[in-house]
């Protein structure tokens, strides 16, 4: 009995002590940037080439899928013959992955000319493993010159902010999150507005007063405030807009113009780099000039 | 039976292996092969089971350590995963009489009951972390579908995982007292 109560009361402690922990987690926890701790660097830089790896083998895994059904159509007189053609097709399934990888990689590097003369090119490895958060890892982090709050794009448009960064991983906050706020103006009206993520895979226009001449169809690009987005970039299109019986603003709903379902390599943007100091310009010369 | 507290590191170890894997599977498996809109969230299964089955008093801290591991692949931390899995540990406790896992059918119902309590707490904390109460709903809404095909999953995972924790099903409604 006295064993029991003792159980008990160690139970109720170690609840207590742990909702405590939990309790004070949560008040310092922070949905729109995040510090990550030692061990999170480290588990994060251990287990995440394996997401990459998994990541990558996608590729394989279904050229291998459709040898598989091409051999296995194959006739015994002309098995020889039908497995080169095979080969051949992978060799072509795997030339044309590498052509269109290549114009993907063109048009994200042409189109990013005029926004930032330091850009890192990285793969999607993986997506956040909960619900409530709509957030991307790359294969690049602080080792590639990536830093938090970095804005990350593709050719088609906005995709997000650098949230947080272990040394060759980052995670990246995307505009279908519901903690990232992006501010935006409608292309044809100049109208500003917040844009907001919901879910399936869309997002909701904030803040735009009922007598804005707004329509469907209307195309959303970054207003460039609040010093994490470039000014100009695609952030999506007006689909949905619906006058309540009450309040002063529309409800108006949006489609991100990058295609978050076939995302595959994105842009990050880094801040262009302050020049450096009078005196660390001069030293630099002197240093270099030793043998 | 008691098993010793050198077989519940090793069977915790095991778990977290577990839980790992299927970190894996839904952050980058499934949204490769094109799943990308719903999360399976087999840490959520896990610590419903140890919440559910073990009755230990080091639950809380496997509940906190599991929700560490779920933070390397989840922005969401490991705060609020620990909050809800304790409080679905203290109403597991409440409801110990009434928590009769003997078929399939009735551990889908009774994971499906606890995950609802789970996502109700995790919503209502986000929204008062946000000051936004108008997404409640659609938070709670974004965990419905993957719950439901979580809570079909239940009693596979909850048979290995007995297997794992050596709690056999006919060892009593909420498993042996480690």
């Amino acid at each position: 009995m006295k064993l029991i109560q003792e159980s008990s009361k160690t139970k109720i402690v170690n609840n207590v002590i742990v909702a405590i922990l939990a309790i004070y987690g949560i008040s310092q926890k922070n949905f729109n940037l995040d510090e990550p701790t030692l061990f999170t660097q480290v588990v994060t830089e251990v287990l995440s080439p394996v997401q990459e790896g998994l990541a990558n083998s996608k590729k394989s895994v279904s050229s291998l899928w459709e040898n598989y059904l091409l051999i296995v159509n194959t006739s015994k007189e002309n098995s020889v013959l039908k497995k080169q053609i095979s080969r051949l097709e992978s060799d072509l399934t795997n030339m044309d992955e590498v052509r269109k990888e290549n114009l993907r990689l063109k048009q994200l590097l042409s189109f990013s000319d005029g926004l930032s003369p330091q850009r890192v090119l990285a793969q999607v490895v993986g997506w956040d493993s909960a619900n409530e958060f709509k957030v991307i890892r790359l294969n690049k982090g602080t080792n590639h010159g990536i830093k938090v709050m970095s804005p990350v794009i593709t050719d088609q448009g906005l995709v997000g902010y650098v949230y947080r960064a272990t040394p060759n991983y980052s995670d990246v906050l995307t505009i279908l999150d519901q903690n990232n706020r992006v501010d935006v103006v409608v292309e044809r009206t100049r109208t500003h507005g917040i844009v907001e993520g919901v879910m399936n895979f869309k997002c909701s226009l904030k803040y735009v007063m009922r007598n804005e001449p707004v329509e469907v169809g209307d195309k959303l690009i970054t207003a460039g405030v609040g010093g994490i987005y470039p000014k100009g970039v695609k952030v999506g299109m007006i689909t949905d807009i619906r006058k309540e019986n009450f309040g002063m603003t529309l409800s108006i709903e949006v489609v991100p113009s990058v295609d978050f379902d076939k995302l595959e390599e994105v842009l990050v943007l880094l801040p262009v780099e302050e020049p450096a100091t009078t005196a660390s310009v001069s030293v630099q010369p002197t240093v270099e000039a030793k043998p | 039976m008691k098993p010793r507290f050198s077989q519940m590191i090793i069977s915790f170890a095991i778990t977290l292996a577990l839980l790992v894997g299927f970190e894996i599977i839904t952050a980058t498996i499934l949204p490769a092969l094109g799943w990308k809109e719903y999360r399976l969230t087999f840490n959520v299964l896990i610590i419903l089971f140890l919440a559910i089955r073990l009755e230990s008093p080091f639950v809380p801290w496997m509940i906190l350590g599991l929700q560490i591991v779920h933070s390397i692949f989840s922005v969401e931390g490991y705060a609020l995963g620990t909050l809800a899995g304790i409080i679905v540990m203290i109403s597991a406790n409440y409801l110990k009489e009434l928590l009769h896992l003997t078929t399939a059918f009735m551990t889908m119902l009774i994971v499906q009951f606890f995950q609802v309590i789970w996502f109700v707490t995790v919503s209502v904390v986000i929204c008062l972390k946000v000051s936004d109460f108008s997404k409640f709903g659609m938070i709670v809404w974004s965990f419905i579908p993957g719950s439901i095909l979580l809570s079909i999953f239940a009693p596979l995972l909850f048979w290995l995982l007995g297997n794992i924790w050596r709690v056999s099903s006919d060892s009593g409604h909420r498993g042996v007292e480690i």
